[in-house]
């Protein structure tokens, strides 16, 4: 099968593939960069656990993805998403409030959590919920991870409001 | 007895000490298993349920290029999965049986030579309704299965005939499970090294590497220490990770005709055929009432769809038959329970065991029994309830039971007084009550745990057990377990598992054995180590040895907390004391009984549901889920034990079930098996009620399975009282749920008819 030369940059890393034109971006990212936190599971789109997030922060489920269409673009994996030795505040609330057993829905769940809080800061009850209806977990029953994200969307937002004190709650500072 | 106060970590939230590398990507699971030279292996499955295998033509795929190696019957004819299966079989005797398997240099190669494999089939005809199976007159399926009847336990205590003879009411009921798939996160796969020199590992992901590791050798007549079993994480279990199936003898065939390790996998369909869950079955029961609403007795005859092979599903009626003496006082039990052979995958059971399956149908026919009577089925649960000190006819004995308690404050949470036959039309309430063993005695004549610690200069530890972790956070209970016997903190344990080299025995994590069994083994390991640190704090402190004190990483005489000293100098000078010791904790546990466990939990739950009339869809509202977990050793992550087997049973209930016709899943993907997705589940509020048992760690039972069992015969219960009939069949789909609706007699009265309530008690 003819190969296709792809460059793709995940997390912060660009490499140059080259991939067969069915060559899924689960694939590509496990198999050939060794970034094993995507899981792979239904490959079908139905269960969520190999979701990763593109450059505009979109969740993107790794599985129906052909690398090819991904040539020259920029990738988050969940390996990508504590900075600098640091826990994300979701990965954080999820650790904290139990929202975590077996494990192997987590990364996409953590991503699928990322990308709805990345292109909706104020994410309510509702919102969550629909966010991750894309993922099946038979762990947790959903209950907890729920509580982690809304506990995440509300770190969050405390964070943004104390690092920016023209936003009104400008005594808090000190 | 231990004393709540005493406690400086038990019962505090800790979160799990492997959270971390589960929220990071790190936590490396069997298909992140990569080795140098590793081949990927595809197998070659039978398309019919019942067929003569004539002729199997290999040479085609043997020459396809990146083909490496190519099994079928002939290299390996003695065999066998389990006791009855032979790997390969002559007669293939259901869809999706292995044939053939190869292994290439990529999946898509060996997926090319797999379907180069030319098998010649002669048809036979096949029974996939086990109830036809069971007709007078049905083909026998295998030689030694008479009647289609692969194995039958019947008991019978005391004098049934008597007891229905001296009851007030009774009634008889029918209800069915259908086929079901345990949906874990993590796919069927297995990675196998059998080196030349005899060695054979194996990656995959199981609830218990010594039953495997024990298969296995007896398979390919190794040794036990020539088989090395690598349990990572592990992506779920729910029951269908204890015993090993044809995909791990196929991957180690291969690996060992290869030369190379070799990767199997399931992929997209194949998933529902390499698991064995719950097949369709039929629960029968008839019970009497005296006129003083207690139960007298008992009767179930079950029938259970086992498939094509029967391996170890006898349990299954073990199980069942122990149960029934689990909740009530009763006077007589009769019990039937039979395996029939069907040209249907092999099943096993699902999340719940076949308990929470079978009380899907008990819990409804008691609940219906109750009002028979006039009973309030809450009154009924409370008036016949085992209690603590309770010895059953079956010789199980209660040390601890919470189960009045669990009733009491579910209901009370609930509204149960207010909302029972007062709710609105098509909204219901329900509850189920149930009960679970902490042990599996009954596998092998042992059921032991066994665990070992040792303790590094700085007073960080390792405690290795064979236990492990499919997502229950049972690693962390153990750090927690030692930490509090050793005045450590969790954190500074390391937990090692996982490879069967380095841990000792463990029978494994099924049957709720883990909390109890190997939390006990935990004990005696830290207090082995303890007792050689006191015995050097003891001389320095001039005191006895058992009047050393452990807590808060210090060390001190009882009594005098300021002469303490650092748990971490006193492993210091233990090792730089003329002895030098270096300190290691070694202990086990197994339960002192001959057979069954020391400890069971308790609970009830009670739900509440709205269903609409017109589409037949039932919504759960709200679910009170009360526990009797002995101890809670961390209290958040019992929480979500008890959320997930409430979304499991919930889901058992309402949506799963793997759709068959003539042996062939019609549905057998994550889009098409249907699971609540995260809206669909609704809040589940927790009562953990603490009996402190006095055989549990630190008073501690399971959490495992306790809830699961309550849940699903809740929901019935609920969703009876709604449309004022029985669903008799699981999963309570719209359909099921309509056609119930229509053959109903009479709308749903505003209320039942309570004649009257007993001991004038009304729960608020």
């Amino acid at each position: 099968m003819k190969r296709h030369i792809i460059r793709l940059t995940v997390n912060g890393d660009t490499h140059e593939l080259a991939v067969a034109p069915n060559a899924t971006l689960v694939e590509v990212i496990r198999d050939r960069l060794g970034l094993t936190g995507t899981k792979r599971g239904c490959t079908s789109g139905a269960c969520g656990v190999c979701t990763i997030n593109d450059e505009e922060g979109r969740a993107l489920l790794s599985c129906l993805t052909l690398a090819v269409a991904w040539d020259g673009c920029s990738l988050t994996t969940i390996e990508g998403v504590a900075e600098g030795g640091r826990l994300h505040p979701l990965q954080q609330a999820f650790w904290e409030l139990g929202a975590v057993q077996c494990g192997y829905c987590t990364p996409g769940l953590v991503m699928t959590a990322r990308a709805l809080l990345l292109g909706n800061p104020q994410a309510d009850a509702p919102a969550i919920d629909e966010a991750l209806a894309g993922t099946l977990c038979r762990c947790t029953g959903h209950i907890k991870v729920k509580q982690a994200v809304a506990s995440a969307v509300a770190r969050v937002a405390a964070d943004h409001v104390a690092a920016t004190p023209e936003s009104g709650n400008d005594g808090a500072q000190g | 007895m231990v004393r709540k106060a005493d406690l400086t970590v038990v019962g505090r939230d800790q979160p799990r000490l492997d959270g971390a590398a589960r929220l990071t990507g790190r936590a490396e699971f069997t298909d992140d298993v990569r080795l140098p030279g590793m081949l990927h292996a595809k197998v070659v499955r039978s398309p019919l349920p019942r067929a003569r295998v004539v002729n199997v033509d290999t040479s085609a795929a043997r020459r396809l290029p990146g083909v490496r190696a190519v099994v079928t019957r002939e290299d390996a004819p003695q065999l066998a999965v389990g006791l009855h299966q032979p790997l390969f079989d002559t007669t293939v005797n259901y869809i999706g049986q292995e044939v053939a398997a190869v292994a290439a240099l990529d999946e898509a190669t060996a997926a090319e030579a797999a379907a180069l494999v030319r098998v010649e089939y002669e048809p036979l005809p096949a029974i996939t309704d086990f109830e036809a199976a069971l007709v007078e007159g049905a083909a026998q399926l295998h030689p030694k299965a008479p009647g289609n009847v692969a194995w039958e336990l019947a008991e019978v205590h005391g004098d049934p005939e008597r007891a229905f003879a001296e009851s007030a009411f009774q009634r008889e009921d029918v209800y069915y499970t259908n086929p079901s798939h345990n949906c874990y996160a993590e796919f069927h796969v297995a990675v196998a090294d059998y080196t030349a020199g005899g060695r054979l590992t194996v990656w995959t992901p199981s609830q218990s590497a010594l039953l495997f590791q024990k298969a296995l050798a007896a398979g390919f007549g190794l040794s036990e220490g020539q088989v090395r079993m690598m349990t990572l994480h592990t992506g779920g279990g729910f029951t269908g990770r204890s015993a090993v199936r044809p995909h791990h003898f196929v991957a180690a065939l291969l690996s060992r005709k290869a030369g190379r390790p070799v990767k199997l996998r399931a992929v997209a369909d194949e998933e529902f055929i390499m698991c064995r869950a719950g097949g369709r079955s039929r629960y029968r029961f008839r019970s009497g009432l005296g006129a003083d609403g207690r139960l007298k007795v008992v009767e179930a005859d079950l029938a259970f769809d086992s498939g094509a092979y029967v391996e170890s599903q006898m349990i299954l009626t073990t199980l069942t038959k122990s149960y029934l003496h689990l909740l009530y006082r009763l006077e007589a039990t009769r019990y039937r329970g039979r395996l029939v052979c069907t040209n249907n995958l092999p099943y096993y059971f699902h999340h719940g065991g076949g308990l929470a399956q079978m009380q899907f149908g008990w819990g409804q026919h008691l609940d219906a029994l109750a009002r028979d009577a006039g009973l309030d089925p809450v009154e009924f649960h409370l008036l016949n309830a085992v209690g603590k000190g309770h010895t059953t006819m079956s010789g199980a004995h209660f040390a601890s039971c919470g189960l009045a308690e669990c009733i009491t404050k579910a209901a009370r949470q609930a509204g149960w007084g207010r909302k029972y036959g007062r709710l609105p039309k098509y909204r219901g309430i329900g509850i189920g009550i149930g009960a679970m063993a902490s042990g599996a005695k009954g596998v092998f004549r042992h059921d032991t745990s066994a665990a070992f610690i040792k303790i590094a200069e700085d007073g960080t530890m390792s405690l290795f057990t064979g236990l492990p972790d499919m997502g229950q956070s049972s690693h962390t209970a153990m750090a927690i377990i030692a930490a509090e016997v050793l005045g450590a903190r969790p954190v500074d344990i390391t937990v090692i598992s996982g490879d069967t080299d380095v841990a000792p025995l463990d029978v494994g994590a099924f049957s709720q054995r883990g909390t109890f069994n190997t939390g006990n083994a935990v004990i005696a390991a830290a207090s082995d180590a303890r007792a050689q640190l006191a015995k050097v704090a003891a001389e320095r402190f001039g005191v006895k040895i058992a009047q050393v004190v452990f807590r808060d990483r210090q060390v001190w005489p009882k009594g005098a907390p300021g002469q303490a000293i650092a748990l971490k100098q006193l492993v210091h000078d233990t090792l730089h004391s003329r002895e030098g010791r270096y300190v290691m904790g070694r202990g086990f546990y197994n339960s002192p009984k001959a057979s069954g466990t020391m400890a069971y939990s308790f609970g009830a739950q009670v739900a509440e549901v709205s269903v609409d009339p017109e589409t037949g869809v039932v919504t759960v509202e709200r679910v009170v889920a009360a526990h009797d977990v002995g101890r809670a050793l961390n209290p958040r992550i019992v929480e979500g034990q008890i959320d997930g087997q409430v979304f499991s049973g919930l889901s058992q209930a309402l949506y799963e079930e793997v759709l068959m016709e003539d042996g062939q899943a019609l549905n057998p993907s994550r889009l098409d098996y249907r699971l609540p997705r995260s809206f669909e589940m609704p809040a589940v509020e927790h009562i953990i009620v603490e009996s402190n048992d006095p055989y549990g760690p630190f008073g501690a039972k399971e959490v495992g399975e306790g809830p699961i069992v309550c849940t699903m015969q809740a929901i019935a219960n609920a969703v009876a009282h709604a449309i004022g009939v029985p669903v008799t069949e699981m999963p309570m789909t719209p359909s099921r749920v309509l056609r119930a609706m229509a053959e109903r007699r009479e709308p749903p009265a505003g209320d039942p008819p309570l004649r009257h309530l007993l001991r004038g008690r009304r729960l608020r």
